[in-house]
């Protein structure tokens, strides 16, 4: 992208005594970590650990149940409720709107952000996460391979000072795992990157690791 | 730097315009909303016949098909983001309060085309005399107010319950009676040549209320 050589300034993320617990399980047990730009963190763990109640929590979507987070950004400390402005997240759980084309669920979502040249935006997001020939085509009528894509680009439209990817590489081939690569390296370059994967891979792309003890699916609290 | 600065006037335009596209492209509200309408008055016109002279029964009526016409539509405004898992989404392009505000503004534009169709349709089929149409429309626009802050409130409330359909009825019931009353009231009144200040006086005030009050709660609606 042609925005990869743009440096967010300082920036820091940290974790001190994070736990998450709904209702009587613990869905995540306390962890403590400090990142910060430039660079690409793994967050590792089994299955059940909380990798993504992390992401979650540090993405101001979720409020922990115990420890708190900081995110700073240039000098501007972004309290839970404004950190999505600067953080960007794919994840499996995120659904479009099947009505729509692809564009036009960007073009929502960047308007909506605020982004200055929306369209812009996601012409690059879409070339990007190489989507850009099916741009006009409705999601309803996607693979999920090509939702995954959408996720990522959806991810990076307003360039992010914070990339959050939550099992990046699922549903994508071999050049869908390029692209993951390629998105993970411009943005750990320009600013955070975390991965939440347990993909041996994936691991690779990032230059640290935060390991999750969690009890996983075999002893639920 | 990051390329997404705040402005909630920006998004709640963008939100409202989804919503409106969404509508457009479905029809899932207005379909639904028409065909009840439609049929509902239809039903009624050949069992009853013509009832200019019951204005008191007119002015109820009116109140039900518009209420029923729209409320079921109108309870999906967040319940249709959960089942359709796009929910996630929206909380990470905006706050709760400009995804609400945009959906509060399509549901009064939903009301609204549902009404330019229901009033004439109404006044046709039910051999209504034509009210003053100064204060039915003041009337008709703050009972409007009402439903709509009403309902997406709900909605916005129930959306992620397990239930969501026996609740919604179970918490708009209350909130909607003082409203339903009061409209009732005021169009009963108009047709009948009486002051109608007192029931715009309610309605303006729940009106109020009821969208201070939401203003307050969105943002503390999805808080986990």
């Amino acid at each position: 992208m042609s925005t990869a050589a743009v440096a967010v300034g300082v920036l820091r993320l940290a974790g001190d005594g994070v736990t998450h617990r709904y209702g009587a399980r613990l869905a995540l047990q306390p962890v403590s970590f400090e990142a910060g730009s430039p660079g690409a963190v793994a967050i590792t763990g089994e299955n059940g650990s909380g990798k993504s109640t992390l992401l979650r929590i540090l993405i101001g979507l979720l409020r922990p149940t115990g420890g708190s987070t900081v995110l700073e950004v240039g000098g501007d400390v972004f309290e839970p409720r404004r950190r999505r402005q600067v953080t960007g997240l794919a994840t499996p759980e995120l659904s479009f709107y099947e009505e729509f084309s692809a564009a036009e669920n960007l073009l929502f979502a960047a308007e909506t952000r605020g982004v200055s040249d929306p369209r812009g935006a996601v012409r690059d997001a879409l070339e990007a996460v190489q989507l850009n020939p099916r741009a006009d085509d409705r999601v309803g009528e996607f693979s999920s391979g090509m939702k995954q894509r959408l996720r990522l680009a959806f991810a990076i439209l307003h360039r992010p000072a914070v990339l959050m990817l939550d099992e990046p590489g699922s549903h994508l081939d071999d050049a869908g795992r390029a692209v993951v690569a390629t998105l993970v390296q411009t943005y750990s370059e320009r600013g955070l990157v975390l991965i939440a994967t347990n993909d041996p891979q994936e691991m690779t792309l990032a230059q640290r690791r935060i390991e999750l003890r969690g009890r996983g699916l075999g002893s639920p609290a | 730097m990051p390329n997404g600065g705040s402005n909630s006037a920006a998004a709640v335009w963008a939100v409202l315009r989804k919503e409106c596209r969404s509508e457009w492209r479905t029809l899932y509200g207005l379909s639904a909303a028409l065909l009840f309408a439609v049929t509902s008055l239809t039903a009624v016109s050949m069992a009853a016949g013509r009832l200019a002279d019951r204005t008191d029964i007119l002015a109820g009526l009116f109140w039900i098909v518009l209420l029923f016409a729209t409320l079921t539509s109108m309870s999906h405004a967040f319940v249709r983001e959960v089942e359709g898992h796009t929910m996630l989404l929206l909380r990470l392009i905006a706050s709760p309060t400009e995804i609400a505000m945009g959906k509060l503004l399509f549901n009064l534009i939903f009301l609204g085309v549902v009404e330019l169709v229901l009033v004439p349709l109404f006044m046709i089929l039910m051999g209504a005399p034509a009210p003053p149409w100064g204060p039915f429309l003041a009337v008709l626009a703050l009972g409007t107010v009402s439903l709509a802050a009403s309902s997406t409130l709900v909605s916005a409330v129930i959306a992620q319950t397990r239930g969501r359909g026996a609740l919604f009825g179970g918490i708009s019931l209350p909130l909607l009676l003082p409203v339903l009353a009061a409209a009732v009231n005021g169009t009963r009144e108009l047709w009948g040549g009486h002051p109608i200040a007192s029931s715009l006086r309610l309605l303006a005030a729940y009106a109020v209320a009821l969208l201070a009050a939401s203003l307050l709660l969105y943002d503390h609606l999805w808080e986990d």
